[in-house]
């Protein structure tokens, strides 16, 4: 025989329609990002995986001056390893300002995947296929044609190429350029017909044992790296593929991303959870008489729990089922658009995840059902008498906790905040993480702004000039770079500091506010380096030169308020003496001013847009999962506070009715019950922003952790203040609808002979 | 203060199923008067107090407090009401649990412009020592003394009692009258009492009998006994 206790349920559904339907949304949106993220990271993941084998993913490349000789191909390839020459056309003005490279055909490393249209033909000797995120950033479709440095292309097919997932312009970049950067194919026969102005002699390789482990790679990459220095070749740029952020990237990207979508849903899960176990706490006290009566009558404690159990436990079981539903389906493409708007991923295959399967559907209910179970097991623990004279305290407040001298209104609020802290301590949580992601919502565009801003006002030029040859070029200032690597303290990996010999003596210098020392063994370095290394002036920092093994220990005199890269000054004498140059070598030049340099003699140009400009483009990219995060972070704040003050209504509905009995009008009934939790709201709101902040800037510690450059933590002011309007002014519409419901207890209720 | 009960009626429910639980009642309560409200349980006694209580709104007929019906008083002027000239006292005290006792007194203070000075009612009351306390640290006798304070805290005109000893013992419920009996020679307001011991009838000036829904006795007693005398 069917329960009789499942009759009610139908009833308590109905009754608490609005807490059940609130927290079935927020649980489906968890479980649609849950497993939409997961399913498509997953996706994305296999998909590179595979990619890296069919499309052979080159192992690491190199760049020099001039095309190696045959002796040192001869001693790279002895060592097991296939060099491929993956030569490249600059176009440095495409399109007016983008940057642009053109690749020769790819037949054997690298190769591009297909997206739509086809590949260049072999006969042809005008026919492009460009990348995609390029190609719709720019708005370029099959059948236009394009201009490369003179030469009118054909737009055949559209492409992702592997060694390009993330469109770096530079490796040191902090951020994507993805739309004033592309990357594209020719076949061979177009590249030998174009100009090759701004050729780049690019060699990419690949080992042959496939299952080499990371330092394996790194030995060979400066085994390779020293063959070619002994064999004279000119190395202009270096990079293994685990060093390459364009290769690297998304994999990482992926790698933290996983977790912390994981961690998300977690959290919110158990948010919920403990929101329920409160509501069903709530309701057990409301029952007491109820229960004892059913457990006198011979009902067993487990039955009572399982009736108390069963609407989380459907709740839980619809919402896991509907959010994969749903992120299976209708959301996937949206989850798909996140990845395909930030990265030049070719098609990726989707199918079903087991692991994000379970982790959206078992772990959810799980972590509902045990939080709630554990909450009605203790309290159901207590005798059947207990239930029946309401007692459900284990054990009995011996005292008031004594107040001081407050008035009577403050003292009251004061009691009902006591009365009710079990609920204002889990919606304390539940206001610290919404608004944790409401700040994040909310402060990453002004934090990128920032970052711009201050990256542009303390970039003292306008254009860099990286020499392939030193050439003179009239209102240039002379500069050495050169890229010396120091380990980072919280990773233990290298990283790549870039150092800039500048002429200290020259009162017109661009860097004449650098700070530079002029003595042996001294730098300055930028701000973001001393932040992001956590070095103060007067510590010695260990550089360590990768292309001679050279070691230098620097002491840091200045730090400069420059933000825009992780850099070091030096006098360039000194540099150069250090380097065991020449006094006066130089091998870049900066300006204000477009200089007249051949473009063959240029191995980089860089101008301000190129150094400051792809945060812009990274929010756009960003936009819309900005405004989905802040919309779901108010949905939660609103749901939250709702169902976690209207508990201090549920359980004071009879003394609210005393009150109206007593003579208490509607606005003095909100004073003493509403205004307590407002108190509360408003100072969780107030107390979370320290917190907040804090774990902000442990994320932003742990971000540029993960990258090469630094961001460092800023939030306007303005970004706290619309925290906390937006908490107020959810909580004075949530207070409306308290409010309503106020009016609606009836005095009756009051009237009721109750024991 | 006086309370006239005009042709009053209530009922619950439409057609077949309407309930009528007052059938016309007339009777009148003199200032200062304490009167017992006696009959059985569905005779429509407690209807009867919430009404005149201005909770529940009568399907037809008046009372007149003083001079004002409550029939015409809108629901923000039966709160004034309630506000300014009543005080209740329930069977179940129905005492804030998470207040202590003084603060439970202060509730019905709060809300009277001139009310009595709480320390003062506590030692009238036998609950001074016990002011901090919360009510779940008091016998049932002193819970009601509680709510008996709560209820006078504001110097009622009418106080309204629903069963006041019905969860206490004899000996208990005995003390209860006798405080129930000096507030009203001290402060010379009108109490109803409702109640289905018959024996407090003793103590009263006018008792009113009540059996489905209509008043079968008015009388009125010329010469109450102390409350400290009746017996049950």
């Amino acid at each position: 025989m069917m329960n009789p206790l499942n009759k009610r349920f139908p009833k308590e559904f109905k009754a608490n329609i609005g807490r059940y339907i609130s927290t079935f949304i927020l649980l489906v949106i968890t479980i649609i990002v849950g497993s939409g993220a997961l399913i498509v990271m997953e996706g994305a993941k296999a998909t590179i995986d595979e990619t890296d084998v069919e499309n052979a993913v080159e192992d690491g490349f190199f760049e020099t001056k001039h095309e190696i000789s045959k002796a040192a191909l001869k001693a790279i390839e002895k060592r097991d390893i296939h060099v491929y020459e993956n030569f490249y056309i600059k176009d440095k003005e495409f399109d007016g300002n983008a940057k642009f490279y053109v690749f020769n055909e790819r037949k054997e490393v690298d190769l591009p995947s297909l997206f739509e249209g086809r590949l260049p033909d072999e006969t042809a000797d005008d026919e492009i296929a460009l990348d995609r995120i390029f190609a719709l950033n720019r708005n370029i479709q099959i059948g236009d044609r394009i201009d490369v440095n003179g030469d009118g292309l054909l737009v055949t097919g559209i492409v992702a190429l592997p060694d390009y997932n993330a469109l770096f312009l530079n490796n040191q970049d902090m951020m994507m350029n993805t739309k004033d950067f592309g990357v594209s194919v020719v076949s061979e026969r177009t590249f030998g017909a174009m100009k090759d102005e701004g050729l780049t002699y690019r060699y990419s390789y690949r080992f042959d044992e496939r299952d080499k482990t990371d330092k394996e790679k790194s030995d060979e990459a400066e085994e390779i790296f020293k063959i070619l220095v002994k064999n004279g070749a000119d190395v202009q740029e270096f990079l293994t593929a685990e060093g390459n952020q364009s290769i690297t990237y998304l994999k990482n990207d992926m790698g933290h991303d996983g977790p912390m979508i994981k961690m998300f849903v977690y959290i919110l899960v158990a948010v919920i959870a403990f929101i329920f176990a409160v509501l069903t706490a709530n309701t057990i006290e409301q029952e007491a008489a109820i229960i004892g009566t059913l457990r006198a009558l011979g009902y067993k404690k487990g039955e009572i729990i399982f009736h108390y159990l069963v609407p989380t436990l459907v709740i839980a079981t619809l919402a896991s089922a509907v959010g994969n539903l749903l992120g299976y389906t209708v959301m996937i493409d949206a989850f798909k658009s996140v990845y395909y708007e930030m990265y030049s991923l070719p098609p990726l295959r989707i199918s079903f995840n087991a692991e994000a399967f379970i982790l959206t559907t078992v772990v959810p209910v799980v972590i509902m059902v045990a939080v709630n179970f554990i909450m009605l097991y203790d309290k159901l623990s207590l005798s059947p008498l207990k239930f029946l004279r309401k007692d459900l305290k284990k054990r009995h407040q011996k005292k008031a906790v004594r107040l001081p001298a407050f008035d009577f209104l403050t003292r009251f609020r004061i009691r009902v905040i006591l009365q009710n802290k079990g609920s204002f301590l889990v919606m304390f949580f539940g206001i610290f993480f919404s608004s944790f992601l409401l700040m994040f919502g909310i402060g990453l565009s002004p934090l990128m702004d920032h970052y711009v801003d201050e990256a542009d006002n303390t970039l003292t030029y306008e254009y860099l000039y990286m020499l392939k040859n030193k050439v003179p070029a009239s209102g240039g200032e002379k500069l050495y770079m050169t890229t010396l690597s120091t380990q980072y303290y919280l990773s233990g990996k290298d990283m790549d500091i870039t150092f800039y010999g500048v002429d200290t003596d020259k009162s017109d210098s661009l860097f004449a506010d650098a700070c530079v020392p002029v003595e042996k063994g001294q730098i300055a370095v930028t701000d973001s380096f001393a932040k992001k290394m956590k070095k103060n002036v007067g510590d010695v920092v260990l550089f360590r030169d990768k292309n001679t093994d050279e070691s230098y220990y620097l002491e840091i005199a200045a730090i400069n308020s420059y933000t825009n890269n992780m850099g070091a000054y030096m006098d360039r004498g000194q540099l150069n003496r250090m380097l065991d140059n020449r006094n006066d070598e130089y091998n870049a030049y900066v300006s204000n001013e477009k200089l007249d340099i051949d473009d063959e003699d240029i191995a980089k140009f860089m101008k301000r847009d190129d150094m400051v400009g792809a945060a812009a483009q990274m929010m756009a990219s960003f936009g819309g999962i900005i405004t989905a995060f802040n919309v779901f972070s108010i949905f939660a704040y609103i749901v939250i506070m709702y169902l976690l003050t209207k508990v201090v209504i549920d359980k004071n509905s009879l003394y609210i009715s005393f009150m109206k009995v007593f003579g208490y009008e509607k606005n003095e009934i909100r004073k003493l019950y509403l205004d307590a939790s407002a108190i509360v709201t408003v100072i969780s709101l107030f107390i979370c922003l320290p917190l907040e902040v804090w774990f902000f800037k442990a994320a932003m510690v742990y971000f540029s952790s993960l990258i090469e450059g630094y961001m460092d933590f800023y939030l306007p002011t303005s970004v706290y203040v619309k925290i906390v309007l937006i908490g107020i002014i959810s909580y004075f519409g949530i207070n409306a609808l308290h409010m309503n419901r106020i009016k609606k207890i009836p005095m009756s209720e009051a009237l009721k002979n109750r024991e | 203060m006086k309370i006239t009960v005009k042709d009053l009626h209530k009922s619950y429910g439409d057609g077949d199923s309407k309930v009528e639980v007052l059938k016309g009642i007339n009777c009148s309560v003199e200032d200062g008067e304490v009167c017992v409200l006696l009959g059985p349980s569905g005779s429509g006694k407690s209807t009867l107090l919430n009404i005149i209580g201005g909770i529940e709104p009568a399907s037809s007929g008046a009372i007149l407090i003083g001079s004002d019906s409550t029939a015409d008083m809108d629901e923000k002027k039966l709160t004034l009401y309630r506000r300014n000239h009543l005080g209740f006292v329930f069977q179940f005290y129905n005492l804030i649990p998470n207040l202590t006792v003084k603060e439970n007194i202060e509730v019905c203070s709060y809300l009277s412009k001139d009310p009595l000075d709480i320390d003062e009612l506590l030692r009238t009351l036998g609950l001074y020592e016990h002011k901090d306390k919360l009510p779940s640290q008091l016998s049932g006798g002193q819970q009601q003394r509680c709510a008996i304070g709560r209820a006078l805290v504001k110097n009622p005109s009418l106080l309204l009692c629903d069963e006041p000893t019905g969860a206490l013992d004899y000996k208990t419920s005995k003390e209860i009258l006798v405080l129930i009996e000096q507030i009203n020679r001290k402060y010379r307001n009108t109490i109803i009492i409702v109640t289905h011991n018959d024996a407090i009838k003793n103590m009263a000036h006018r008792i009113l009998k009540m059996r489905d829904g209509m008043i079968v006795s008015d009388i009125v007693n010329e010469e109450p006994l102390s409350a400290a005398d009746i017996e049950w």
